[in-house]
């Protein structure tokens, strides 16, 4: 049995807006094993990127812990959780999020900048990087000038230019077209055997969610479903996500 | 610093908003330290010091007041006195009473001391003695000379005013000192014309041996001529020049306002700018916080680019004020303001007011959108895309 990287304790997690209280999670339990690829469903407003958040230090619970490795995220102060992040989780957004002014070699060295590396290992990194995701023809490209399942892949390879064992990603397809959809799922799945990335990732989609081979889904802030593929390297199977997504 | 390529990055991003911003600082700015030089010369000593040693005495009630120049021997003979000067302001005009021929023409009783009270000047064409020895003649400053484009030996008529006279007079000398845009004549001339002024003077202009004497004296004269018909009052020249710069006094204040207010527009459009650009990068920011910039690096990254801005801005301003100054001075010397163009040149403290604006407006048109920016929760950020 794998240890768990990802352990979620009893956490809820509240807005106040002005005097209403809105409970988004609501005691939540879960753990996520080392070299998972996990997927989280749920109807829209569930809670989802607020847990992802959580999980991946951006923000943090109102209680409850959650630790990530040795590191308990939900009690570091914002200046230590902002080194943390940058060391341990790649973020992947669903509309990509580059910054507009950089190239995709930009872009990628960008949370590099962050670290010690001299300029030569920040370049041999970045360079990497894009060439994992198969973007080293593009290095000097600006984000205007790419696709949007190219984009996605730079902000791929921004997540692991800094080689974190966690990924989190907030529908990385949903803004995609179903055929560049696919690359990222490939890749994302490339990324967890190959590399033995860690990933969690927001979903909406069953093919997307099928990828996974685990498959948790969330509503109204409490854990419905937690579905396992059976044996080791199975996937969960478009039949079985779409049967979770739908609610049985 | 890594990061300064994405803040020159960031300003290139929108880049006329950039270009008018900058251009926003730039005129503004040559325009304060214009001003600002301008306000220097006003408040400087043209005699570089020595007017300190020097004493005017006038009227008690106006300059514009005659005093007899039988006071001559008796100031002459106090104690500290070096060497005395009876002044008249002849007026008149040049040509025509236009603008553009605005002068200053005086004339004194005592050709031969001119140069021993008014000591900072020296001749540089033709020669002192030409001129003393000449009842016509006429001493002038450089700028005038270049001004006009007048020749040693060429003669020249000035329309009395306050005398209802005209003079025509030779150039016999031409002086340079701080201030070069006057002439200078004998007052022998204006009494053989009209001899009905003969015996009176405007005012008289001394040169005391220290600083005690220019104390001391002023005090004794007046005391001297107290109860006369004709009482005076002394200073020296230092306290009439600041009263004169006191007559300036709104003047300064005006000017001092006109510069605080344009200080503040340059501060409101860059404020602006930074704003707008701000806003526009909520999303981009908070992922920049994602990816691990702290608060500090978000808070420097926009005050970075507040900072370019205004440095760009300011440098052009700067470099056009310097690169122009000299052309300014020229200008005003040539005209009537001459007077005040001679005390015009490069003032530290002007390049320091011009320096202390660009970081001011740096710093204070990029604090509200910079820490707005570093304060805001990474989540809320965040939902701006949905
Ligand atoms: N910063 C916030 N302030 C107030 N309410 C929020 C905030 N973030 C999320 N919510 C609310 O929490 C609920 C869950 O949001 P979210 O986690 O984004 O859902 P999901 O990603 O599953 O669609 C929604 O009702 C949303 O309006
Ligand atoms: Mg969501």
């Amino acid at each position: 049995m794998a240890e768990p990287l990802i352990r979620i304790e009893n956490v809820v997690k509240q807005y106040t807006r002005d005097t209403q209280v809105l409970t988004v999670l609501d005691g939540l339990s879960l753990e996520v094993d080392k070299g998972e690829f996990v997927a989280l469903m749920g109807p829209s407003g569930s809670g989802k990127t607020t847990l992802l958040n959580l999980i991946a230090g951006i923000d943090r619970p109102t209680s409850g812990r959650i630790l990530v490795g040795a590191d308990e995220v939900s009690s570091m102060s914002e200046g230590a959780l902002a080194k943390w992040r940058s060391e341990n989780v790649g973020f992947i957004f669903q509309l990509y999020n580059l910054v507009p002014v950089l190239t995709a070699f930009e872009n990628v060295e960008l949370p590099l900048l962050l670290t010690r590396l001299s300029k030569a290992e920040r370049k041999k990194q970045a360079e990497t990087a894009l060439a994992v995701v198969a973007l080293s023809d593009r290095l000097d490209h600006y984000p205007r000038q790419l696709s949007g399942g190219q984009e996605q892949r730079v902000a791929i390879a921004r997540a692991i230019a800094t080689d974190p064992a966690l990924l989190v990603a907030d529908e990385p397809t949903g803004d995609l077209d179903s055929k560049s959809g696919e690359e990222i799922l490939v890749l994302l799945e490339r990324l967890h055997s190959e590399f033995g990335k860690t990933i969690v990732m927001v979903t909406h989609d069953p093919k997307a969610a099928a990828r996974a081979h685990r498959l948790v889904h969330l509503d109204k802030g409490v854990l419905k479903e937690d579905v396992r593929a059976k044996g080791e390297k199975g996937e969960i199977g478009v039949a079985a996500a779409a049967a979770i997504a739908a609610g049985k | 610093m890594k990061l300064l390529p994405l803040v020159l990055k960031n300003l290139l991003r929108k880049k006329t908003r950039s270009l008018l911003t900058i251009g926003s600082i730039v005129l503004p700015l040559f325009v304060i330290c214009i001003l600002g030089t301008l306000l220097r010369a006003l408040e400087a000593d043209p005699s570089g010091g020595k007017g300190m040693y020097r004493l005017i005495v006038r009227h008690k009630v106006s300059i514009t007041n005659w005093l007899p120049g039988a006071y001559d021997p008796k100031i002459r003979n106090l104690p500290g006195v070096v060497e005395t000067l009876r002044m008249n302001w002849f007026g008149g005009s040049y040509i025509d009473q236009s603008a553009k021929n605005q002068f200053a023409r005086f004339s004194t009783s005592d050709a031969d001391r001119l140069l021993k009270v008014f000591d900072e000047a020296t001749v540089v064409e033709g020669s002192e003695a030409e001129w003393v020895n000449d009842r016509s003649g006429l001493l002038v400053g450089r700028q005038l000379m270049k001004r006009y484009g007048w020749k040693l030996g060429q003669k020249v008529a000035f329309k009395g005013d306050i005398y209802p006279i005209t003079l025509e007079l030779t150039i016999r000398a031409v002086f340079s000192a701080a201030d070069e845009s006057g002439v200078y004549f004998h007052h022998q001339a204006v009494e053989e014309a009209l001899p009905r002024v003969k015996g009176f003077v405007g005012w008289y202009w001394l040169k005391t041996d220290s600083l005690a004497a220019a104390e001391r004296v002023p005090k004794q004269i007046d005391a001297m001529f107290e109860n006369s018909s004709y009482p005076t009052r002394s200073e020296t020249e230092k306290e009439f020049q600041a009263m004169w710069v006191s007559m300036l006094g709104n003047v300064k204040l005006l000017v001092g306002s006109i510069t605080t207010i344009i200080a503040i527009v340059i501060l409101l459009i860059a404020a602006n700018t930074m704003a707008m650009a701000a806003r526009e990068r909520v999303t981009e920011i908070a992922v920049l916080r994602v990816l691990g910039f702290t608060k500090e690096k978000i808070l420097g990254l926009v005050l970075g680019e507040s900072f370019a801005l205004s440095v760009f801005g300011g440098a052009l301003g700067l470099g056009l004020f310097v690169l122009l100054l000299p052309g300014f001075r020229e200008g005003l010397v040539n005209s009537p303001m001459g007077a005040f163009g001679a005390g015009v040149r490069l003032f530290p403290e002007v390049l320091l007011l011009g320096f202390g604006v660009t970081v001011a407006v740096g710093l204070f048109a990029g604090l509200v959108p910079a820490i707005r920016s570093a304060t805001r929760p990474i989540t809320e950020g965040l939902r701006q895309v949905a």
